[in-house]
């Protein structure tokens, strides 16, 4: 039994993930959508590795209760008690966050940067630098995802709980969504 | 391997007894495989490609070969896509570079035989792989017997099935970009369990869409199903209500769908009550699962292996496990547990998780099954069905509080269509993601 243990902890030292416990297991289920360790590679699907804890939380948490709305993620996390939601959350938040730098031109930039003034408050500059933890980062994350997700909150036949995120959202000039998107992708921070 | 594992593990075992216990969860932990255990895994698709990129992630130290028949894989999903010509054939494709750099072992081969007994696979080259554990994920091939008059030689030649992604894709591509205006497309629909159960029926809806962007208004698609309802029924229904009006008919099978013959000179599939005559006719045979499975004795009487539904492990022979399309996975009815990539993908991580903790000695981890079909039936008009899965009292269970369809209609008619646009996106993002989880 000793040797067992000994043996045990050497191999979790060593091997990292092997049979690292149900949350990492559950865990891996998301790789197919999210990209191993959260870093996707499909852009209309978010990096989720690295983001906030209680951003990650609440968005989870209210997909389960159905008080947010989601084209697919609501029908999964129903299926998963509150308990394994959180341990998630807390899983993800604490990997690095591997931003997907997304070369835009100067014109979409510029037009960017100036949608983006009222958003520096919550965001910061580069949308890298959220005020709270319960904001999102948006450096580097994927553009398509975040000019879909700004389509969720615009449209008021969807629950998307954040009020002022949605009033921020609804602010921005339909032309000016894509290069809001855009600009953020480009950040590196 | 230049590292000695074993030693390794000595010198770590004898120095961190100072950690706590709690520190790591029960059953945590694991030593290595290396140089211990030698893992085979026949079929480099979804579920065979995840399985050997699993085992390698999770012990750097395991022995793993993957054999593959197939330099390049080709992917089924966003296959129909490319029929209709919404897609690019070379975004289907995948090699097994990503693979050997994390240090699979990739033998281009057949395997022709495995003997249970010895523990040994043979491959057509002659030589022979000893394993521990075999993980076979095959997926299928078809029982050409079961429509009297088809053959591999016409599916190879006129009559594509395209139902394994390959030239045969290309080929019925080419046969839809041949047709005219007020022509005709068969598709004949197996009784079921046949993989991706979405599948003919996004293909009808992709066709259809052909047509009417190039201006075959007067062109019909009909399904003769051997079954009496589908995958996303309704879904489809409104989509091709809204986008396809009066194009695509759907025979039941109650109704005579159910093609058993065909006639490839007069172009006709005729079922006990009814002929169904194209310009093209697109004859989805009955499947079973990958023949290897089948000759190594893994199958049952419908030709599917079937396996304990939480580790994986073939109910026939121990330490084989299979995965993907070759299984049926435990009690579920045949829509509950679909044919699909993302099972293949879910179902591989599982028998690797089972794989390694009985390497290690300890119990199986608890297995988490999710399965998501993305379909496309129009541009911006996707719509998904999902499935969880539970373990519950030793039985896989199917959720029935979470999963099901995407919502068929919605308060407003901005936020269905939102939903539905959102859905073909993303069905894009799911095939990246999925087919890097597999090959990257
Ligand atoms: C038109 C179509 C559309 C689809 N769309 C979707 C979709 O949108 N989403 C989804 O989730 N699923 C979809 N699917 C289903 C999906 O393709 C399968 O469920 C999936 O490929 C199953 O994985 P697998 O590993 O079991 O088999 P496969 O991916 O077929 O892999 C089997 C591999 O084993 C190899 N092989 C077999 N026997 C041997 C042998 N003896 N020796 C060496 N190599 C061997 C084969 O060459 C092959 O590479 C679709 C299928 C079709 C036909
Ligand atoms: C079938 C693909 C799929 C799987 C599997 C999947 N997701 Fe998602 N995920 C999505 C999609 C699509 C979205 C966008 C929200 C929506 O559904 O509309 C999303 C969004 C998210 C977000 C929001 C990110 C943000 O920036 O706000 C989080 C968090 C998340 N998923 C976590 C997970 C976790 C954890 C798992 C595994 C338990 C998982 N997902 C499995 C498809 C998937
Ligand atoms: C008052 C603070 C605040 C302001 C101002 C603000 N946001 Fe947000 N933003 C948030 C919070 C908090 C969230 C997460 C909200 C939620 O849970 O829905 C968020 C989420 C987002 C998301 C979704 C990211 C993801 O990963 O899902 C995008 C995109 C976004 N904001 C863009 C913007 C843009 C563009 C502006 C300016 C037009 C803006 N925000 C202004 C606080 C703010």
């Amino acid at each position: 039994m000793k040797l067992h243990i000994a043996v045990a902890l050497a191999g979790m030292a060593f091997t990292g993930i092997a049979l690292a416990g149900p949350t990492e297991d559950l865990a891996r289920t998301c790789n197919a959508c999210h990209g191993v360790n959260g870093v996707s590679v499909g852009p209309s699907m978010p990096s989720i590795g690295g983001l906030p804890e209680a951003h990650l939380k609440n968005v989870m948490l209210q997909w389960k209760t159905d008080e947010r709305y989601s084209a697919t993620m609501g029908r999964h996390f129903k299926g998963y008690t509150e308990a394994e939601l959180s341990a998630l959350a807390t899983y993800y938040s604490k990997l690095p966050y591997v931003p997907t730098v997304q070369k835009a031109d100067d014109k979409i930039m510029a037009k960017g940067k100036e949608a983006t003034d009222r958003c520096e408050t919550c965001h910061g500059a580069t949308g890298g630098e959220p005020d709270d933890a319960e904001t999102p980062k948006l450096n580097g994350q994927w553009a398509q995802y975040l000019e879909l997700e700004l389509m969720k909150y615009r449209n008021d036949a969807v629950k998307m709980p954040h009020k002022k995120m949605r009033n921020n959202a609804k602010k921005l000039a339909d032309e000016d969504v894509a290069a809001v998107a855009e600009f953020y992708a480009a950040q590196p921070k | 391997m230049s590292f000695n594992r074993r030693d390794f593990i000595k010198t770590v075992a004898s120095t961190s007894v100072i950690v706590p216990l709690a520190a790591c969860a029960a059953p945590s932990g694991g030593k290595s495989g290396s140089g211990k255990a030698r893992l085979v895994v026949v079929g480099g698709g979804f579920g065979g490609a995840t399985a050997a990129k699993y085992l390698k992630m999770m012990d750097a130290g395991l022995d793993v070969t993957l054999v593959e028949r197939n330099k390049q894989f080709v992917s089924c999903p966003l296959s129909n896509e490319v029929i209709s010509g919404h897609g690019k054939y070379e975004g289907l494709l995948a090699g097994y570079d990503g693979l050997m750099k994390r240090g699979v072992n990739v033998v281009f081969d057949d395997a022709t035989a495995v003997d249970p007994a010895s523990k040994s696979v043979k491959l057509k080259s002659g030589t022979s792989l000893k394993y521990d554990f075999l993980v076979l994920s095959p997926g299928i091939d078809f029982n050409y017997a079961g429509i009297e008059g088809y053959s591999e030689a016409l599916a190879n030649t006129t009559h594509p099935h395209a139902y394994k992604a390959g030239p045969q894709t290309l080929a019925l591509k080419k046969q839809l970009e041949g047709m005219k205006d007020g022509q005709t497309f068969v598709i004949t629909v197996p009784p079921g369990p046949f993989r991706c159960p979405p599948g003919p029926y996004e293909r009808a809806s992709q066709v259809a869409n052909y047509f009417k962007h190039h201006g075959m208004n007067k062109s019909k698609v009909i399904i003769a199903d051997a079954n009496d309802s589908f995958s996303k029924k309704g879904l489809f229904e409104q989509a091709w209500k809204r986008h396809y009006p009066g194009m695509i008919e759907w025979v039941a099978g109650a109704a005579g769908g159910k093609v058993v013959k065909f006639d490839a000179k007069t172009n006709t599939a005729s079922s006990d009550f009814n002929d169904y005559k194209g310009d093209v006719v697109n004859i989805i045979p009955p499947h079973h699962a990958g023949m290897i499975a089948k000759s190594t004795g893994l199958t049952n009487d419908k030709g599917w292996c079937s396996v304990d539904m939480l580790t994986m492990e073939s109910t026939v022979h121990k330490d084989i496990y299979v995965v993907g399309d070759s299984t049926v996975h435990g009690e579920l009815p045949v829509y509950g547990a679909p044919k699909s990539a993302h099972m293949a993908n879910t179902q591989a991580k599982v028998a690797v998780g089972a794989i390694i903790a009985k390497i290690n000695g300890v119990p199986a981890p608890e297995p988490f099954f999710v399965n998501t079909c993305y379909s496309i039936a129009e541009t911006d008009w996707g719509f998904s069905v999902v499935h969880i899965y539970r373990a519950k009292e030793g039985k896989l269970v199917y959720d029935t509080k979470a999963g099901g369809i995407s919502p068929v209609n919605m308060a407003d008619e901005s936020a269905l269509k939102m939903q539905r646009k959102l859905e073909s996106e993303y069905c894009i993002g799911w095939f990246k993601n999925i087919m890097a989880d597999a090959f990257a």
